[in-house]
């Protein structure tokens, strides 16, 4: 490793601008930069496209963009993946889990540009997002059914003798879904740059067998960016099921 | 691992990840996907409009076929109906034609054989006539000779 660089130096975070805000510390951060621009990336990814399309009047407006057909794609995407697993109820929830998605996603992409930050590279950033699912799926089923929403720790069919043992097993697997989560995103992550960070290191360790390494990197280098694109869409789809759990019980 | 160890940005990311978050899931919600899908549904309207408007066209011109089609079964059989008709016309015309000819070839036969027999007739009624004169004149010179035969 050059210069005895720690593979995990990637993921530290560095203040860009120090603000303080009732005492809180809420420096503007590396992290906080890559947000901003992932957040400015997808608003110009899905809005500017359809700035100058025009309404399908003719046969000939029928021919969109190659930027709109890939924010088509992105929509359509998310809208398929929310009507497989929640079916047409879950149309209402399609802002949550496409920014959900699209935020994490470019996340992890832009997290591959070398010399980038990948926020999803924090627990505390995961965390956040997996509570947050969590907290308003739990909501949701309270909501939607009351105190019924208890009765999603029964599983049916089941016989009585069992209960005791089961339902505190249902209700910890319940609990302990924000924390696999957010942790399965934040392992991947982690585990892929320091893994990338380290190869790298060999590299210029090796001298001209270096090139081995290399080669190695490049084809991690695309498996990194399939891993980005999964994750994103496990979170995803996850939330889905999720949602799906608390609108049917079971 | 700085994930755990700068415990003193937590509040930082976690500041910021809100604003963030909140901003992209409001702009998204309220301006870009609801237009992104006014935009996919007006074009999927105008594509079913389409589909739609082209089956009629398509089974419009499946009647258009179909009656062409009896129509032309219909001249068809009218033309077959009028060439046989023809047909039969000719042949009865011709037999006609036939018919009457053979008459009239039997005709003139049958008249022209009368018409022999009656000269036959006539020459051998003639030739009897000749006959039986020179026969009476040949007998009175006959009879003359001997009376001057005997006369003698």
């Amino acid at each position: 490793m050059a210069k005895g660089e720690s593979p995990l130096k990637q993921f530290e975070i560095q203040p860009i601008v120090d603000i303080n805000f009732l005492g809180f510390d809420i420096s503007f951060t590396n992290s906080a930069l890559w947000m901003t621009i992932t957040t400015a990336f997808i608003l110009i990814f899905f809005t500017v496209p359809f700035l100058k399309a025009k309404k399908t009047n003719s046969v000939s407006d029928l021919y969109p963009t190659r930027m709109q057909v890939a924010a088509e794609l992105g929509f359509n995407f998310i809208n398929s993946l929310l009507a497989d697993t929640v079916g047409k109820e879950g149309k209402k929830y399609f802002p949550l889990v496409f920014t959900l998605f699209m935020f994490i996603l470019f996340g992890n992409l832009f997290g591959m540009i070398p010399y980038s930050f990948t926020f999803t590279s924090h627990i505390i950033v995961t965390l956040a997002l997996a509570m947050g699912v969590f907290i308003f799926v739990t909501v949701l089923g309270f909501v939607k059914h009351g105190l019924k929403f208890f009765s999603f720790f029964v599983i049916p069919g089941l016989p009585v003798y069992m209960l005791p043992l089961l339902i505190p097993i249902e209700i910890i697997s319940y609990l302990s879904r924000p924390i696999s989560l957010s942790v399965r995103l934040f392992a991947n992550m982690l585990a892929g740059h320091t893994l990338l960070k380290v190869f790298a290191g060999f590299v210029s360790a090796l001298g001209f067998f270096g090139i081995l390494p290399l080669v190695f990197i490049i084809a991690l280098t695309g498996l990194e960016i399939l891993i980005a694109f999964l994750q994103a869409y496990v979170f995803a789809i996850l939330t889905c099921l999720y949602i799906n759990d608390a609108l049917h019980l079971h | 691992m700085p994930q755990l160890e700068q415990v003193e940005f937590f509040v930082s990311q976690l500041f910021w990840l809100g604003v963030f978050f909140v901003i992209l899931f409001t702009v998204l919600t309220y301006t870009t996907l609801p237009k992104i899908r006014a935009f996919l549904n007006q074009r999927d309207d105008f594509v079913k409009s389409h589909i739609s408007k082209q089956d009629e066209l398509i089974k419009k011109a499946e009647s258009i076929i179909e009656n062409y089609e009896v129509k032309l079964n219909d001249a068809k059989s009218q033309a077959s109906q009028i060439i046989n008709d023809a047909k039969d016309k000719a042949m009865q015309e011709s037999e006609s034609l036939i018919k009457s000819t053979e008459e009239k070839i039997q005709n003139e036969i049958k008249m022209t054989e009368e018409r022999v027999a009656k000269e036959k007739d006539q020459a051998i009624s003639d030739l009897n006539i000749q006959l039986k004169d020179s026969a009476t004149s040949f007998i009175s010179k006959v009879s003359k000779i001997e009376k001057e035969n005997i006369n003698l």
